[in-house]
Order: C-alpha cells, then structure tokens, then sequence
C-alpha cells in the first residue's frame, strides 16, 4: 500500500482503472457479468483493500486501486463476486450457529478458508491471480476443498499474519465491520434478488459449459439442483415404507376400540400395532467399499428400529453372484458379511423374499451395476444406490449399467 | 411460600412489551389464507407456527379453532358411524364432532390442523379430506372457513408422512422457521407484532391483470413448465408445476400485487406453490417484465426511468439495441444514444461499453453520430484500457467505428 493516505473518493483515473479492471473481468469471465455488474460501489476510506457485504455492497479504498495494476485488479473483482455468489457469508453464519465459532479468530479463519476455495480454482485462463492471494498450497493443504473443510483443517497457529492481507468484509464470513453500511443503507439487494443473480449466473454456466471450469458448472449445478443430505432421504424413503398401510401404527376395524364402552351406538376403530419385517440386501461385490456399506447399514438399522421394528424383524442378506442369509441383526456391530465378486441382485430379492414370514419393506444397497428383478415384488422396495463417476469398461465399451426399475424408491448416497 | 408470591412472579414474567417489525413469513401466510387457498406449514416443533396461527386469527378477525390431529382418531374427522334402529332404511349417519358443529354455525373461522405429521396413516387420510373436500363427515364446512396445516419436515417426523403428489399439488407449502434475533429479543421481554398485509381495493384490475401476463408469458416461453411430476427422491412430497398449481400460483400474484408485498413474499408464495426451481424461474420473468419496454424508452428517450441496479441497466441498454437492430431507424439509433449518455450519467461507464460496441456497429453510411457521443469519450477510453489488457478486441473496434463516424 501506498503512503498516500486514507481518501474518501477514487480520482477520476482511479475510477477509470476501477471500472475497466471490472470490464476485463466481465470479459475473461461472460459467465460471471450478470454478477459483477450487480455489484454497486462504495468508495470508502477505511476499508483496507476491497470488500464486500452480503448486500452486493463493494467496498473500495482508493488508496488500493491506485496501488494495483489493472488485471490485479480484474482479479479482485472475481474474487469478491465468488464471496457473494458462493454464498460465503450464509455459510459462515451457518457454521458459527453450529460449531460456536463466534469469535474474532474464528472469523478471520473463516475468511481465509473461503478465500482459499476461491483462489484455488478461479483464476488462469486470462485471468492472473493477483498479488498475495493466499492459497491452500502456502500452508500445506490440498486444493479443491470447500470453506468448511478449510475451516476445520487451518488451526488457530497455521495461519500467519501474511494470510490476513485480504479483509472481504461480511460477505466473505457474516461478521459486520465497522465501515459497512448496513442492511438499512442505499443501493441493496435483498435475499430475492440475490437468488435471481445466482439463477442467471448460473444458467450462464450451464447454457454454454464449455466456457466455464468445472469447479463453476459443479457450482452452477448446485444452485440449479441443490444437493440434499441422504441419510434424511434414505430415512424418509424407508419411514414411510415401513409405515405404509397394513404396516406400522394404524387403526384398525377388526376389534372394538376401548371408548366403545362408553359409546353404546358407535363402531369405533382401535389402534393396533404391527410392527415392520425389513430385509436389507447388500451388494458385496468388490465394487462397494466397506465404509459406505457399514455406514449405510447402520442407518438402515437405526432406522428400522426408529419406526417401531424389533431387531430381530430385520435381516440382511449380503448378495454377491449367489445371496447368503445372515442371521437377524442382534447387535449393530455383530454383522459379518461374506462374497466380493460380481453382482446379481435378483438372487438376493429371491432370497429376501422367500424368508417367512414374507418382509414388509426390502432395503437394496449398491452401486448399480447388476441385473434388476424382472417384475415388482409383492412389497415395498427402497433403493440405496452409492454414486459412482462413470468408469469405461475397456472390454465392453458400450456397457451401461440398467437404472434401478421405476417400482422402486431410489436414493442416491454419496 | 405462598402460591400469590408466585403468581406475582408469573404476572412480572408475562409482562411483555411489542414492537412493530416485518415478517415476510407471516405476510405469505395472511395472502395465501386470504386467497382461500389449503397452506401446509413445514416446521420443526416449537418454533411457534401456533403463536402466529393465533396473531393470524386476531389480524382476520377470525375465531380460531386448533384440532391437535396426532391425538383424534380417524372417525373425528371422517365422522362418527351411529348405528340407529334400521340402518338398511335409513343408512348409518357419520356424526360429525363438536368443534366441526361449532364452525359450521358460526359460519367462519379459521381451522388449525396441528402436528399432522405424527398422527397415525389412517387419521392423516381422514384429514385430507377436510382440507381438500371441506367436509368432516356429514357436515361441509363454510366458505368463510379457512384451514391452515402444519407438519413437521419429513426428515425429523418420527413416522412417514409423506405427501404424495397429487396432494402435495393442492397445498400451498411454507417453510417455517424461527429467527434468532426475534426469539431472543422476544425472551428478553419484547416480541414482534406484524402488520398483516391488506388488499387495495383500487389495485384489484390491474393486479388480475399482471398476475396473468407474468404467469401466461412465462408459460408461453417455457412450456416444459406446465407440468413436470416430480421425478426424484428430493423433490418428493414438496410443490411441483402443474396446471392446478399454475392456477394457485396465478391467484398468489393476484393477491401479493393487491397487497403490495413485498418480492421476497411473493416468492416465497410462488415458490411453496409449483416448487423452488420453477418458481425462481417465475420471479426471474418477474423481474424482468418490471424493465422499462425498450419501445416506450426509444420514444421518449430524455425522460425514461433506468435502474440503479448495473446489471438490470445493462439488461435494458442490451434490450435497447437489440430494438434498434430489429427496425434500424435513423431517429431510434439516436435515441438509443441519448439513453445511453444518460446512464453513463448515473455511473459505473463499464456498463456502457457493450451496448455502445454494439450500437456504433448499427450505424448506416449516412448517419452522422449525435452531438451527446462526445461524453461517450470515457467509455472509450475505458474499453481501451480493458481491451489493451485483455485482448485488443472490443476496444479497437468501437474506436474504429467510432473514427470513423466522426
């Protein structure tokens, strides 16, 4: 920083610098314009560098855009619409409300966190990076990882003085400065038009993706299609399998309630319990790992015994090639399953379903690449399908693994 | 002790003070009851969906009835079979419950349907059917009974409630949750008091009117959109398109114009109604359909309205040009300039340069450039600048063009 001194307003060739460094960004980056033409100005003397609040507010000191060339600047830019548009400030208050991390280090930490997953994979491509950006690589961590893995990996002492070069303000990790203006101050955007911006930036990316790095369109297809937490879905799915009519808590009309007595002229139903027979199927074959499948097979059991199942109503059956019964789960950790080479799960439907009595519910757990039962079995199927990238098979190349039949619910897990 | 001293300490603890604050929540609440439309509130227990059910009722002027749905049995709502002296000629009446007698002779109401979500199958099926059908065995609820429900998130409700879609259509659904700043000022002794929106009986033509141009043109440019099931396990027992659901959300806009709520209200309306995706995709139309028409701003170029807001500038200037392009008229040609001065005039010149680029390229043999393009200067000083760093496109080819024309 220059020896210039605090200045409230830019010169007019400082504001010039400004807004082509804004024009050349806007221009090695299309996709980003919607975003970066959003953002309103504030000339401001106190802020150290450039920052931004989580009302689209760009805060900048005069003092830094003389001192910076103009693609440093370009850069800035970029770096300070990635804050708003990753949603750095909504998650640094999310993980402060859930970790406790109110403090001021933990702030700071956050924002280099954040600053962290953004210069990772931002810039090149025309776009240089610009002076004294930290990056991962300056303190041992790997590239690639999001704000919150960042967080918890920097320790109060891996971060040196150095790393604090950049304040981005509230927008980078929801804690309000002093120079900021606040929600009630001019030229805002609220919560509406913030998710518009992310809409039409995100719909830039996802109409030409050949122009955007793959760290964006990933991004672009979160905004599109938000990500959902598995287990909750794979709860939801076996909840209300296992609760489906016959099954589960519900009224009956075959006994007489207990309040008939009471009521001489009404039929009253009463309620009976039943509880649900859960069958898990689970691929063994080599290409599911053991982590994924006792993590999936807890849930499925915590779950079962959640909605009313006894222990011994669930079993599982590990399936590879040919199906092997295990006995009824005793205990969370007292399951040992055999098999570990190719898949076919119809042995394994056969052999859930030929138990007696019959299951109300069937839990499949795989990867996918197997042969599906031709026709629906006589109860509810619930399907655990752990995502896999799409490896070619050199030997066959045109092999697609067949999707899960429409009869069945599918959760994806990941 | 004595139970007065106690009761003293309650009388202090309850002494609590209001302040006026907004809640966007609260407001799409009122215009989605006022629109007599079924509404599901999505919350976790505890956060105070029965608190506000109650300030809703005072705002409408409603008596509120509360049924806890998880501890009635199928028949409360269904009613109640009684079997009389000879059911093979006079059938077995389906006596309806007392709270469903007291509504139908007050005439109106307002119904709260606590904690469906852990009630039993069989009571939750019995339960659709008053929302859906107004009916609680032999009885038919009024018109001037309205019905709010709520539940909790699927993820935490201990059994399955799940909606399937042809019900989930019918809902309109509100995510509710608490604000830590209000619980905390709350329990600190003042809570927040909402004004509920009103409809401006002068608004009432013109809001039917938008309510159908945004939903009918945006149908009409997206017509996958009509109808879409919901395909995957995440989207399952929330909104989703359908013309059914086309029609409710058509009715919202109707009703948040006539209020003039707010957007974000509006969204939230929309959004519970044909779901996330389709919804943003509405306010996105939405917020473009608000733009200045490129022709009115041709005809009175001096005096036209442009938003502070960089991007929706720009998204004029482009529909500006584009304008031009289409009938390239001398006297349009100008008046795009004009405009385009007057937003150099309000700030951030990067703005500029793209539609400036691309208007300089519009021009015929025989137009000599305006007088006003003098105070384009900086745009190209500035486009320069970029072009020099980035590549020498943009820059030297408005200059060029701009050379030229001089």
């Amino acid at each position: 920083m220059t020896g210039t001194g605090p200045r409230a307003a830019l010169t007019a060739e400082e504001g010039e610098k400004l807004y082509a460094a804004r024009l050349y960004a806007a221009e090695a980056r299309p996709y980003l314009a919607t975003a970066l033409f959003a953002l309103r100005v504030v000339e401001s003397p106190t802020v150290p560098t450039m920052a931004v609040d989580r009302y689209w507010r760009c805060y900048v000191s005069p003092a830094f855009v003389a001192a910076t060339p103009l693609k440093d600047l370009a850069g800035v830019w970029v770096h300070e619409v990635t804050h708003l548009l990753r949603d750095h400030h909504g998650r640094g208050e999310r993980l402060a409300a859930a970790k406790d991390l109110t403090g001021r280090g933990d702030r700071l930490r956050m924002n280099i966190a954040a600053d962290f997953e953004i210069n990772d994979d931002v810039y090149g491509d025309g776009l240089p990076q610009p002076r004294g950006a930290v990056h991962p690589s300056q303190v041992n961590l790997p590239v690639g990882l999001l704000m919150e893995e960042y967080v918890a990996q920097l320790s109060a002492n891996t971060y040196r003085r150095q790393l604090a070069w950049l304040d981005c303000g509230s927008g980078a990790d929801g804690l309000t400065r002093v120079w900021e203006l606040g929600p009630d101050g001019a030229h805002t955007l609220n919560e509406q038009e913030r998710d518009l911006v992310q809409l039409r930036v995100a719909q830039a990316i996802t109409g030409a993706p050949g122009r955007a790095p793959l760290g964006w369109r990933r991004w672009a297809e979160q905004v599109i299609h938000p990500p959902q937490p598995w287990r909750d879905l794979l709860g939801a799915a076996i909840r209300s399998a296992a609760s489906a009519p016959g099954v589960g808590e519900d009224y009956v009309y075959s006994r007489p309630a207990r309040r008939s007595v009471c009521l001489p002229k009404v039929v009253l139903p009463s309620l009976r319990r039943n509880p649900p027979r859960v069958a898990v199927v689970i691929d063994t074959s080599g290409s599911v790992s053991d982590t994924e499948l006792g993590s999936a097979l807890l849930e499925v059991a915590a779950i079962s015994r959640a909605v009313g199942g006894r222990r011994d109503l669930v079993r599982v059956v590990a399936c590879d090639a040919a199906a092997h019964l295990v006995a009824p789960v005793c205990t969370s950790a007292g399951i040992e399953l055999t098999g570990g080479g190719g898949t076919d799960l119809r042995a394994g439907f056969d052999r859930a379903l030929s138990t007696r009595p019959a299951p109300d519910v069937v839990v499949v757990l795989t990867d996918g690449q197997t042969p599906w039962p031709r026709s629906q079995p006589a109860c509810r199927t619930v399907v655990g399908l752990f995502r896999r990238p799409r490896v070619i098979n050199t030997a066959n190349p045109n092999y697609r693994p067949t999707p899960p039949p429409s009869w069945s619910r599918v959760v994806t897990i990941n | 002790m004595t139970l007065s001293v106690a009761t003293d300490l309650l009388t202090l603890l309850a002494d609590t003070r209001t302040e006026e604050r907004p809640d966007n929540q609260l407001d799409a609440l009122t215009l989605a009851v006022a629109a007599d439309l079924p509404v599901l509130l999505w919350g976790e227990p505890g956060i105070g969906k029965t608190a506000t059910l109650h300030q809703l009722a005072d705002g409408l002027g409603l008596p509120l009835t509360t049924v806890i749905a998880s501890v009635h049995e199928p028949s409360d709502f269904a009613g109640l079979p009684i079997v009389g002296d000879d059911p093979a000629v006079q059938g077995v009446p389906m006596a309806p419950p007392d709270w469903a007698v007291r509504l139908v002779r007050a005439g109106r109401g307002l119904l709260f349907l606590d904690e469906l979500s852990t009630a039993p199958p069989a009571v939750q099926a019995a339960l659709l059917r008053v929302v859906l059908e107004r009916r609680v065995g032999a009885l038919r609820l009024p018109d001037g009974v309205r019905i709010v429900a709520a539940a909790n998130p699927r993820s935490s409700a201990a059994d399955g409630w799940e909606l399937s879609p042809p019900l989930a259509n019918r809902f309109v659904h509100l995510q509710w949750a608490y604000e830590h700043e209000v619980v905390v000022r709350g329990l600190g002794g003042t809570w927040p008091r909402a004004v509920l929106p009103s409809l401006d009986p002068g608004r009432l033509p013109e809001a039917v009117d938008m309510a159908r141009r945004a939903v009918c043109g945006f149908l009409r440019a997206r017509p996958t959109m009509v109808h879409r099931l919901p395909d995957t396990e995440t989207r399952r027992g929330g909104p989703w398109p359908s013309p059914r659901s086309w029609d409710m959300a058509l009715r919202l806009i109707a009703f948040a114009t006539a209020a003039g709520a707010s957007r974000e209200v509006l969204s939230m309306l929309v959004r519970g109604t044909v779901g996330d995706g389709p919804g943003l995709e509405v306010m996105a139309f939405l917020d473009r359909m608000d733009l200045p028409d490129p022709e009115h701003l041709l005809a009175e170029p001096h005096t036209a309205l442009l938003p502070e807001r960089g991007d929706l500038r720009q998204a004029i200037m482009d529909g500006l040009v584009e304008a031009v392009r289409q009938r390239p008229e001398r006297s349009r040609w100008d008046a795009a300039w004009v405009v385009l001065v007057r937003s150099l005039k309000m700030g951030a010149p990067d703005l500029v340069v793209s539609p400036a680029s691309a208007l300089a390229a519009l021009r015929r043999a025989d137009w000599v450039l305006p007088p006003d393009i003098e105070q384009l200067t900086p745009v190209l000083s500035l486009s320069e600048r970029a072009g020099a760093a980035l590549s020498e496109r943009a820059g030297a080819a408005l200059s060029e063009r701009a050379g030229a024309a001089r």
